[in-house]
């Protein structure tokens, strides 16, 4: 029988705020055990939470990014369940009152995405276990978390993983988390489902934890499909359960099976005011939103006429479509300064968490005056290559590399500066010329020859000259 | 609202605790006076007297949450004092989930 997909992802975020959401410990990653930690944020008795305000703008900005509502009104509730993880034995989250509603994103076929939710919570500590005993550390415990929730619109694993890595584009693009999937400031959870093709029913779906990596979404979901085809075509049904898939092994296995724990006992937290987003507040953070990935395809490939494949290499990491951007101003033209940034400064970050960092030692400003002496011809792209490479070694401007002497062509400036040059210094020879002694003119070429270095083109000094001459 | 002895058995198991069956009997009863408590509670903030009805405008503003300022965390000392801890760890018996 053939079976079709039906597929929908939640995707965890760590906000990048100085502190936590309920206390001010600090958020930065790292640090000996426990060593962040306030009685806030170890759920000590008596010790009261209070949200940070960063977190509630970040999430309305997530919100925004990706056409959803806002709500208003929200409010904080506590999740009940017991694990070491929380030390209250509940996780704030939100339920009912979530800061984010229904918005999407798009795919480049086209297709819509929904977002069905986006609500703010609190992390959970890290366990270690080892022998008889399990070690905690709270220091990213309280850190803020924002949780994507999306629509069951995804019907490939392709199309799931363009929609987490536009997601990720996204979020990094309005600068509220690096999303950094393999150190977990960015995490997806795949709920996933089969259907006979055609069919308007839902299977019963499994939720497979944690997936630390784009092409993970893929293996993973893969590796689903097959697990829950085999046990569908031996007549078998599908156990509602939590998955967990190893990449190292591609081997897929159940967690634990969701018997009674999806009862979480939802309650508004008493311990935490409602608050409310006041409209203007919500209108300008809109308005304040940086240009989104999508439009910033567009308007590499539509407005600069970039070629698809070089506007997808630059405006995938939001620091370099930046640099671009800035060099452009400067003046360089899009074309030259892009094919300078991937074919050499790329060179220069192997990785794609270097070109995500994007830490170089040149300026925007030092980028376009090089660009531009390419743009006006005066020098070619393999001079160009060659000064960037030092340049990107030394962090010195284009001019400590290229000296006058070097630039190949002339600007038609630069020949018309030189010829008035010519006229100024040899009376004599100009006198001639007009008193109709046509071969005194050899004298100017010779001295626009001698200081072009030969580069000059005859024909147009000759027409330069009798300009000046008149 | 009476809870059921099986809400009660399900709540024990959800917050990992055991009762025996008086316990359980006793720890029912109690529960159910809680619950008639906080009904009336509720009855009087929806129905109630001017002194403590809801205002309904309760909500703090988005500006008056806390400004995002980093403060000082606690000693990690001072964090395990009241608990089984090694190596700057909280320690518990092994649990996977
Ligand atoms: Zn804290």
């Amino acid at each position: 029988m053939n079976y079709e997909l039906v597929c929908g992802i939640e995707t965890h975020i760590e906000l990048a705020t100085k502190t936590k959401i309920f206390c001010g410990c600090t958020t930065e990653f790292g640090g000996a055990p426990n060593t962040h930690c306030c009685p806030v944020c170890t759920g000590q008795p008596g010790s009261l939470p209070v949200l940070n305000r960063k977190v509630v703008e970040y999430a309305v900005r997530a919100g925004l990014a990706v056409n959803c509502t806002i709500n208003n009104n929200s409010h904080m509730d506590r999740k009940n369940y017991v694990y070491p993880d929380l030390p209250k034995a509940y996780q704030i989250s939100q339920f009912d009152e979530p800061v984010c509603e229904n918005g999407y994103i798009e795919l480049d076929s086209g297709k819509r995405i929904g977002i069905t939710r986006i609500h703010i919570e609190e992390d959970a500590g890290k366990l270690v276990h080892e022998s008889g005993t399990t070690y905690i550390d709270y220091n990213r415990g309280g850190v803020p978390l924002i949780e994507i929730v999306s629509e069951p619109d995804i019907s490939s694993p392709e199309e799931a993983r363009e929609y987490a890595e536009k997601l990720q584009l996204i979020m990094r693009y309005v600068g509220i988390s690096d999303c950094k999937m393999q150190e977990g400031s960015m995490r997806c959870d795949v709920n996933l489902s089969l259907r006979p093709a055609g069919s308007t029913e839902f299977g019963t779906r499994t939720e497979t934890k944690n997936i630390n990596s784009l092409s993970n979404i893929v293996k993973a979901i893969n590796r689903e499909i097959e697990r829950q085809e085999d046990i569908l075509e031996s007549g078998g049904r599908v156990v509602q359960a939590t998955m967990r898939y190893d990449a190292n092994t591609d081997d897929i296995y159940p967690m634990r099976t969701k018997e009674n724990s999806d009862d979480y006992r939802y309650f508004p937290d008493p311990d935490i005011l409602r608050f409310y987003i006041e409209p203007e507040f919500v209108e300008r953070t809109k308005s304040e939103l940086p240009e989104l990935p999508s439009a910033k395809l567009r308007r590499y490939i539509d407005d600069m006429q970039l070629p698809e494949t070089t506007a997808r290499d630059i405006y995938k990491y939001r620091r370099v479509s930046e640099f671009l951007d800035s060099a452009v101003t400067e003046g360089a033209s899009v074309k030259n300064a892009a094919n300078m940034i991937i074919g050499g400064i790329y060179k220069t970050l192997e990785t794609e968490e270097d070109k995500e960092k994007f830490d170089i030692k040149i300026t925007p400003v030092q980028l376009a005056e090089l660009v531009k002496l390419i743009d006006e011809k005066k020098i070619n792209k393999n001079k160009g290559q060659e000064a960037l490479s030092k340049m990107l070694e030394s962090g010195k401007a284009v001019s400590e590399f290229i000296k006058a002497e070097d630039t190949e062509g002339l600007s038609e400036d630069e020949l018309i500066r030189i010829c008035r040059a010519a006229v100024d210094e040899n009376p004599d020879a100009v006198n001639n010329i007009r008193a109709g002694k046509g071969k005194a003119i050899n004298v100017i070429f010779g001295y626009v020859m001698r200081q072009t270095r030969g580069k000059a083109d005859m024909g147009k000094v000759n027409k330069i000259i009798s300009d000046i001459i008149g | 609202m009476a809870l059921s002895k099986e809400d009660f058995n399900k709540l024990a198991v959800l917050s990992r605790l055991k009762f025996s069956d008086e316990e359980a009997e006793k720890f029912r009863n109690e529960m159910d006076d809680i619950i008639a408590f906080a009904d009336t509670i509720n009855n009087a903030v929806s129905g109630g007297t001017d002194d403590i009805k809801s205002t309904g405008t309760d909500a703090v503003l988005y500006t008056e949450l806390r400004e995002d300022a980093v403060k000082e965390s606690l000693p990690n000392e001072k964090i395990l004092s009241n608990v089984d801890g090694s190596k700057g760890f909280f320690n518990v018996r092994r649990c996977v989930k």
